[in-house]
């Protein structure tokens, strides 16, 4: 490992602060957590105006889904929560199988996350930085099917998982997304900023093998921007609607699906119990964020200076 | 893969060695993008070509095609809905973009300083995203409802008249580009902020050193070291204003129609209609075309906008 | 070796990842399987699952319906159903068009609502259904005539079995007419507009002229539209389902009276069913006096305007009958147990359970024996105290003449109401605008026909 890396890390090219010992140019996203400067008060009243603006609608979620539907749309609008969250909460698990929902949706986000995080590194990292026939053209096609319109696949895809029977199965919701362009094209942004060619270029005089390369270069560099896009495609398949509806049913729904079968009774639709639904669904995921988010932002900077 | 790892370290002989290696260097970058296309050509190639297909066709779900040439495309044309369609899209992207951008750039900034409860900021702004398009569609429509919203009552306490949020055009198109900023601008600062994280310090320190204030950092260090990732984000995020679906459908109450006017029809939505509820495939797959078409445009003009701008900055 | 350490924790991870997905994928599926796979038909005794695609409020269910599906186990003890139900009738529309041209993820019975029975009765379609004309036991003329002619094909196949109709009588507030002048008691408010709509738009000017302040005569130009064409006996298509829209005497009746109310500024300018929620609130807030309100409505109108209006609402005979809503069950050919899919529609859709959907939950059956039963026909509800809800409203189902309907009905019908009548609410848009801004989205949508 140190001959590989050492070449293009000749020390003390810039005197290095005692925060930063030498290990900072062996990873080079790893300078990032030097130059830092710390914020101002605009700064901070600049981002605690960002917060309650990015919150509001979220907390405002809790307070209708805390109400019955009447309260909801009667002026004065409740600011604060109200005592059905409860009942609303049982309505959701009466009405539909949500359980199921999130297990499924929990099956099918991790597996679409974490296979895309992996096939888009090694995909992005081919685009951006080893050379190959056509890669242009193939990165231009890559792109390019980015921007066919998801709403008018559904029927052809349709046909495809009907003709290999996986209707009402999770794998029909699972395999068309297990790589996206927008991963590899992500990956592929951030690995030709972020990796230094000369890195690559060591290894490869060193006689490594690219899987090697892989996983002791690419890999390390790639690490946040690996998180960064796992969590946003967990979120992403999360939250997809229009093709599992289609693909999957009310006895094995995700949660976006078993959404769907929500609040329907007496001929009216109560706008309570979706929103509670709709609370219901995101909650894992803020959970996440909180959890896993607070680890991968600090991490991005942590771990530079910590080794 | 594993195994053709150790039977490279294991092996002793050189020539069998740097034949398996120079395979390695021609073959290795098709085996690393080979997953992707793989999975676009089962998934996503069929798809593709199908719905060209579609619209060279009049055909509806169920029924027979029938051939009927660029017909389709030539009755766009003259349509004033696509037309409107278009122009709804051009504005609404217009104006869900731009700031959206702008803003994430200067969050994700602000969030690249040390501060206290950083990791608290960066999670709270990054939180919008986690809502899906519906609930978040659902918590907006409540905000921005003319009677008794939230936002009215607000506007009202100041003094002005209740906002028709959504039988006015404009008032509608902010109300609707607020839900897209509100969920996506949290997310771009997250990925300029893992860009900016990437930007080597010496850059700043040499900066510094030449006595160049914070601002001064920001425009010609920050920008220029993470350019591929804010053309990803212009590239992801004109592609998603020119999809720009969910937001529009869960306002209109599930409704393609885009408002009793059209006022906020986009193009999809209109595809949408078309194809879904009239059942006219051919013609929505024409619509469909012409947004991939019209992407491929606006992408090949900021490619080539961005050529020329490197060629200028020397990089 | 820290960097090599974490990469090999990197790489087992992968791979473990990899191979969980792999797991969980096939599992799932071979778990899944056995749901749906009976092979071929059924011994007498073979526990089979029959799935029911449906969406909104069937009232069926075990927990808040008439509890029909465990009644019928009871009954066929190898039988279990279970129901598939999603909120939003056009979602599942949608997606069980594409279900029908796979013939896959179907369900063993299909619910169909009447705005897409026409759609539903199309060869593309009607050929995946089995028809009822080849079940045994099957009579058409046990359900009312226009229902089941509704769910014929240009061929004479039956595809589908009535569940309820929507007849629609007029939900008024008597505190609100009484302030307004205007009689409170329900035959002399019928009195006012009988037999001719044209009476109900002067009763509203009427109305509006002594009215509390703020209070429109009635809640939308969409629904007095969709009350008044639902009366008339030509609509949007002719006998063989081509749209004559733009010609058709019933949507120029419609189309003259609802713009008529709007121009007398007789409408509170809502959307009825709009995502917003502003159509619900209204009821609370008192914003409109009236509101046509088919029989499925009338709940809607009790949840929407809560208990301080409780006995406030009266129901009145409207000025000529008309049927909005209603919905059939079919049976897809595909299926793997179709012949006890047949069975379970057919027993859901009998006089005996239509009546106890109706007492269960006012779903007005559609089946003749089930509209004449005393059961049905003395029932009232708490909120309207004194009103003889069963008595109005089967009076009306039995007073509808019905009208030819097209596949495209449903596209003119949501233009004119979710685009040219709110435009015209809404944004001030002349009359005869409107009428050619439909016409051009009618014609750009289905085309010349």
């Amino acid at each position: 490992m140190a001959q590989l890396t050492q070449p293009v890390a000749p020390a003390g090219s810039r005197p290095s602060t005692a925060a930063r010992p030498a290990r900072r140019r062996f990873r080079p996203r790893a300078g990032g957590a030097g130059k830092q400067q710390s914020g101002g008060p605009v700064a901070y009243l600049f981002l605690i105006v960002a917060t309650l603006l990015s919150l509001f609608p979220l907390y405002w979620t809790v307070v209708a889904a805390s109400h019955t539907d009447t309260d909801i749309v009667t002026p004065p609008t409740p600011l604060l929560p109200g005592s059905h969250l409860i009942s609303n909460l049982r309505i959701v698990w009466d009405q539909v199988d949500m359980t199921t929902a999130l297990v499924n949706s929990t099956i099918v986000a991790g597996c679409v996350a974490f296979s895309t995080v992996l096939f888009a590194t090694l995909a992005g990292f081919a685009f951006a930085k080893l050379e190959f026939r056509g890669r242009n053209a193939l990165l231009t096609v890559v792109v390019a099917t980015m921007t066919i319109p998801p709403q008018l696949t559904v029927i052809p895809l349709y046909q495809i998982i009907t003709d290999v029977g996986w209707v009402g199965h999770i794998q029909s919701v699972i395999l068309p997304s297990l790589v996206a362009a927008f991963g590899v094209f992500f990956m592929r942004q951030f690995l030709s900023e972020a990796l230094p060619v000369e890195l690559v270029e060591a290894a490869r005089v060193d006689g490594a093998h690219s899987m090697r390369i892989i996983w002791h270069v690419v890999f390390p560099v790639a690490r946040p921007a690996m998180a960064v896009l796992g969590m946003l495609v967990f979120v992403q398949a999360w939250n997809d609607f229009f093709w599992p509806f289609i693909a999957l049913n009310q006895q094995n729904p995700t949660v976006q699906v078993a959404l769907a079968g929500l609040g329907s009774g007496d001929h009216t639709i109560d706008h309570a119990v979706v929103v509670t639904g709709a609370l219901v669904a995101t909650l894992p995921l803020l959970l996440v964020f909180a959890v896993l988010g607070r680890q991968i932002v600090g991490g991005i900077t942590a771990g530079a200076v910590k080794n | 893969m594993a195994t053709s790892v150790r039977a490279t370290s294991d092996g002793d002989s050189t020539g069998w060695r740097s034949k398996l290696y120079r395979l390695d260097t021609k073959a290795s970058p098709y085996a690393y993008i080979a997953p992707f296309f793989l999975c676009f050509a089962a998934f996503g190639l069929f798809p593709l070509i199908y719905t060209g297909w579609l619209s060279l066709n009049q055909v509806e779900l169920g029924t027979g095609a029938q051939w009927v040439g660029f017909h389709n495309y030539a009755e766009l044309w003259d349509n004033q809905f696509f037309w409107n369609a278009l122009r709804n899209t051009f504005t609404l992207g217009l104006i869900s973009t731009v700031p959206q951008l702008l803003m994430a750039l200067g969050l994700a900034h602000l969030l690249n300083y040390k501060l206290r409860a950083r990791g608290f900021f960066r999670v709270a702004v990054l939180a919008p995203y986690a809502t899906s398009i519906a609930a978040a569609s659902l918590v907006f429509v409540q905000l921005f409802n003319p009677d008794y919203g939230m936002i009215n009552q607000l506007l009202g306490h100041l003094g002005v008249d209740p906002v028709q949020w959504s039988s006015s055009k404009w008032p509608a198109q902010i109300a609707i580009s607020s839900i897209v900023t509100w969920r996506w601008t949290g997310y771009n600062a997250l990925i300029y902020l893992a860009a900016m994280q990437a930007v080597s310090g010496d850059l700043y320190e040499a900066a510094a050193l030449d006595g160049a204030s914070r601002w001064r950092q920001f425009v010609s260090v920050t920008i220029p070291s993470i350019r591929p990732t804010i053309f990803f984000t212009i590239i992801v995020s004109t592609i998603g204003a020119t999809q720009l679906f969910g937001e529009p459908l869960i306002y209109g109450g599930n409704s393609g129609s885009g408002g009793s006017a059209h006022q906020y029809q986009t193009l999809s939505l209109y595809m949408y209609d078309k194809g879904w509820q009239v059942g006219e495939l051919g013609q929505a797959s024409a619509v469909a075309w012409v947004m991939l078409l019209i992407l491929l445009l606006i992408g090949a003009v900021q490619l080539f906008v961005l050529r020329n701008n490197r060629r200028k900055l020397g990089g | 070796m820290r960097t090599s350490g974490r990469t090999r924790k990197t790489a087992v991870i992968a791979v473990a990842g990899l191979a969980a997905c792999a797991t969980l994928i096939t599992g799932c599926s071979s778990d899944s399987k056995d749901s749906g796979s009976g092979g071929g038909k059924a011994a007498a005794n073979e526990k089979i699952t029959l799935h029911i695609g449906d969406f909104g409020s069937f009232g069926y269910d075990d927990k808040t319906g008439a509890k029909l599906f465990s009644e019928y186990h009871a009954l066929h003890p190898n039988i279990t159903v279970i129901e598939d139900n999603v909120s939003d009738s056009g979602a599942y529309w949608n997606s069980l068009k594409l279900h029908l041209t796979q013939n896959s993820g179907l369900d063993d019975i299909q619910a169909l609502e009447i705005g897409f029975i026409a759609n539903a009765t199309q060869p593309q379609y009607a050929s995946k259904f089995v028809d009822f004309n080849t079940v045994k036991g099957f009579d058409a003329g046990a359900w009312l005539d226009y229902k089941e002619k509704e769910a014929t094909t240009s061929d004479g196949k039956v595809i589908g079995v009535g569940t309820d109709v929507g007849p629609t009588a007029i939900c008024y507030r008597k505190d609100l007419f009484q302030q307004a002048g205007l009689p409170t008691d329900r035959d002399a408010v019928a009195a006012l507009w009988a037999g001719d709509w044209g009476k109900f738009v002067t009763a509203g000017k009427q109305f509006k002229a002594h009215a509390p302040a703020g209070v429109a005569f009635t809640d939308s130009a969409s629904g007095l539209f969709n009350a008044v064409l639902s009366s008339q006996p030509d609509q949007y298509s002719d006998g063989s389902g081509n749209l004559v829209y733009d010609t058709s005497p019933g949507v120029k009746t419609a189309w003259d009276i609802a713009s008529t109310a709007v121009q007398d500024g007789l409408t509170a300018k809502l959307q009825q069913f709009d995502a917003n929620n502003t159509w619900t609130a209204a009821f609370k807030t008192n914003k409109f006096a009236t509101v046509a309100c088919p029989s499925w409505m009338i709940g809607l109108v009790a949840t929407n305007s809560g208990p301080a209006n409780q006995g406030k609402w009266d129901i009145a005979q409207p000025p000529q009958a008309g049927n909005w809503g209603g919905s059939f069950l079919a049976v897809p050919k595909s299926g793997k147990h179709v012949a006890e899919a047949t069975a379970l529609a057919q027993w859901l859709t009998a006089a005996a359970q239509e009546v106890k959907v109706f007492q269960k939950f006012g779903n007005i059956p559609s089946n003749k024996a089930a509209l004449s039963d005393p059961a049905v026909l003395n029932t009232t509800n708490a909120y309207f105290p004194g009103t003889p809800v069963g008595k109005i409203f089967t009076a009306t189902a039995n007073d509808i003449k019905p009208a030819p309907i097209g596949p495209n009905d449903g596209v003119v019908k949501d233009t004119i109401t979710q685009n040219g009548l709110l435009d015209m609410e809404q944004r001030g848009t002349s009359k005869d605008k409107a009428w050619s801004n439909v016409q051009a989205q009618v014609k750009d949508k289905v085309g010349d026909q």
